[in-house]
């Protein structure tokens, strides 16, 4: 399955780059550290690629290790590679989550759609090595919502019937017991911001946590502090995060973040009935007004 | 040379948590953490390496340095009490010879660094030997040895099930005193450095003709400029010093000096007041973090400051990995034939 997805790819991505089509591809490659060192010790570790050069794409690798949602570097702020000319069309490679923060961005102006190249990924989800990883799991899309190609077979897949069941049982703890859980995690954070930066959804020039006038947050690492950005970020992604789970893959703590951001999208979904970046064609709910709509304050 | 079990070992920590705070590798959760622990039964014995280094009992991740009060029409200013005696139990070689450069970093030139001082006056090590080379490190390259007790004011080594035990230092020999341990005529034997290939560090002088090579763009892209490589780091000492007024009382006011933990890579580390920035890019920033380690310090200060633990490569989340950069480096000065 990765064999052949990984073949299509270079195959694509050699196509797009002789062509000129885009002016660069980006994938993943496989990074020289041994197994041990990444965060699923059994596997040997993936990698962002930047590919420029026709001759360079069998760089490009796929397994169930490319867990990093290559999105952020559409970000303005991320500054692509010196060769990346900035108004020109990149190839992303993307998942199904992938294309749902694409679209989060897309939606909010952020990206132009026609300045990427979507190689989607039919995803079989990705593992750490044993098994599919539990977001992978409540994953309702094999199949990118859109794309420009798509690369993979559409695989068989079994879903989790209830996505939050894991929110839920965490909701019936007392608040008590949920705060003595949230202050342990956040006493383990080292605020190196790692969720942020790889988050799609997370593309302020100036976040909130680091304003120095007014400044919002201390510069201090204790719990209240750490417990505020996090609770903050996770407002912020209110109806818009993507549940690609970038946030929790790059934290070197590993702080069950998402959990954070499922239990809001859960109640963005009870409240607007939408799932972010899902529709191509519905608005954000909360970036969106309507007259006759009523909510008791 | 002196030999000891783990019981013994463990007794003796709960002694030395007597009189003073214990510091040790604790498993939390899915994480291997130095954290000060209150019973030796939370100590790790058997571990490879900790995610983050201690550099935070040396240097706080968080510290208030200074506290304002005004009551009426007077102001009081105050300094907090430093800390009480601590012992930091099952240093690796690595973390420890992260000391010596922050040493000569923080302590080699006046004005001297006094928060680092006193905690490390106040601190004694104790030292655990790495029987081999862990997964993506590399201290044998940048001067260390997994069993080097240069560092350390006690040096333990494992000895078929047991410990050997070698005080280094008169403060060592004086904690020595409450372990149970008996004379032999054992030796550790060496550990073995075979594991990993050794990484050929580029001198000093030779980065400076590399400043601006399109390789730093390069290295650069996949970049999430995070801070996670340089708050793991036992050497990265970057930190910000910032007032905060915390809610006090009617006609009072509470300022508290905080001093926390910053990081090179952070996109508003070197902005100035009017808005502008001289290091905007992140491949600018990636390259001083090795600059600073590789050319500045020393150049500027006579000690790398890379002790070639490895945990930068491991905590970064897109494998920005520092023993590749510097075989990167190597293959870049033989292309243009230095």
């Amino acid at each position: 399955m990765s064999e052949e997805i990984q073949q299509a790819i270079r195959i694509r991505a050699k196509e797009l780059l002789k062509l000129g089509e885009v002016g660069c591809v980006i994938g993943f490659e496989r990074g020289r550290q041994p197994a041990g060192t990444g965060r699923h010790p059994a596997l040997a570790r993936t990698r962002p690629a930047f590919v420029y050069d026709p001759a360079d794409v069998d760089r490009l690798v796929w397994d169930q290790t490319c867990s990093q949602n290559l999105v952020v570097y559409l970000h303005p702020e991320a500054a692509l590679g010196a060769a990346e000319k900035a108004h020109h069309r990149v190839g992303l490679v993307a998942r199904p989550c992938d294309v749902r923060a694409l679209n989060v961005l897309i939606h909010e102006g952020q990206v132009a759609r026609d300045r990427v190249f979507v190689i989607g990924v039919a995803c079989p989800g990705m593992s750490d090595g044993q098994e599919i990883q539990a977001q992978c799991r409540r994953c309702r899309e094999r199949v990118p919502l859109f794309y420009d190609a798509l690369v993979g077979k559409p695989p068989k897949a079994e879903v989790v019937v209830d996505a939050y069941a894991d929110v839920t049982e965490f909701e019936a703890l007392s608040a008590a017991e949920r705060l003595a859980f949230w202050t342990g995690q956040f006493d383990r954070c080292i605020r190196c911001y790692a969720c942020r930066q790889a988050c799609p959804g997370c593309y302020c020039s100036e976040c909130l946590a680091e304003q120095v006038d007014p400044a919002w947050l201390t510069i201090a690492h204790t719990v209240p502090q750490k417990a505020f950005f996090h609770v903050m970020r996770a407002y912020h992604l209110a109806g818009r995060c993507a549940e690609c789970h970038a946030c929790e893959s790059a934290c070197p703590m590993h702080l069950p973040l998402s959990l954070l951001n499922r239990m809001i999208a859960r109640e963005v979904k009870a409240l607007f009935g939408t799932v972010a970046g899902t529709d191509q064609q519905a608005r954000p709910p909360l970036a969106t007004f309507r007259r006759d709509e009523e909510w008791p304050i | 040379m002196r030999t000891t079990t783990r019981a013994a070992l463990a007794a003796w920590l709960d002694t030395l948590a007597d009189s003073r705070a214990v510091i040790a590798p604790q498993q939390v959760e899915r994480d291997l953490l130095y954290r000060q622990v209150t019973s030796s039964s939370q100590v790790v014995f058997d571990f490879e390496r900790t995610v983050a280094s201690p550099k935070t009992f040396f240097l706080p991740d968080t510290e208030v340095i200074l506290e304002i009060e005004r009551r009426g029409s007077r102001a009081e200013l105050v300094e907090p009490a430093l800390i009480r005696e601590q012992v930091v139990f099952g240093m690796r070689p690595c973390d420890a010879r992260a000391l010596l450069v922050l040493d000569a970093l923080l302590l080699g030139r006046p004005p001297p660094d006094a928060y680092y001082a006193e905690r490390r006056a106040k601190t004694a090590l104790i030292g655990l030997a790495c029987p081999r080379m862990w997964a993506g490190c590399f201290c044998t390259s940048v001067g260390g040895a997994p069993d080097d007790a240069s560092a350390v004011d006690v040096m333990l080594y494992e000895d078929a099930g047991q410990y050997l035990v070698q005080g280094v230092t008169p403060k060592g020999a004086e904690l020595l005193e409450s372990l149970a341990a008996a004379e032999t005529d054992r030796h550790p034997s060496p550990s073995d450095r075979s594991g990993n290939a050794p990484v050929e560090v580029t001198p000093p002088h030779d980065w400076l003709a590399l400043f601006d090579d399109p390789y730093w763009q390069r290295l650069a892209e996949r970049c999430l400029s995070c801070h996670a490589c340089t708050y793991v780091c036992p050497t990265c000492r970057c930190f910000d010093v910032r007032d905060d007024a915390p809610a006090a009382g009617p006609g009072s006011v509470h300022v508290q000096r905080l001093r926390s933990w910053d990081s090179c890579m952070s996109a508003g580390y070197r902005r100035i007041a009017g808005g502008h920035n001289p290091r905007p890019t992140k491949a600018q920033r990636l390259r001083n973090r090795y600059y600073c380690k590789f050319c500045y310090s020393p150049l500027d200060f006579g000690v790398v400051a890379c002790v070639g633990c490895g945990r930068c490569s491991s905590a970064c989340p897109v494998d920005v990995d520092v023993a590749e950069m510097l075989d990167d480096l190597k293959e870049q000065r033989m292309r243009a034939g230095q």
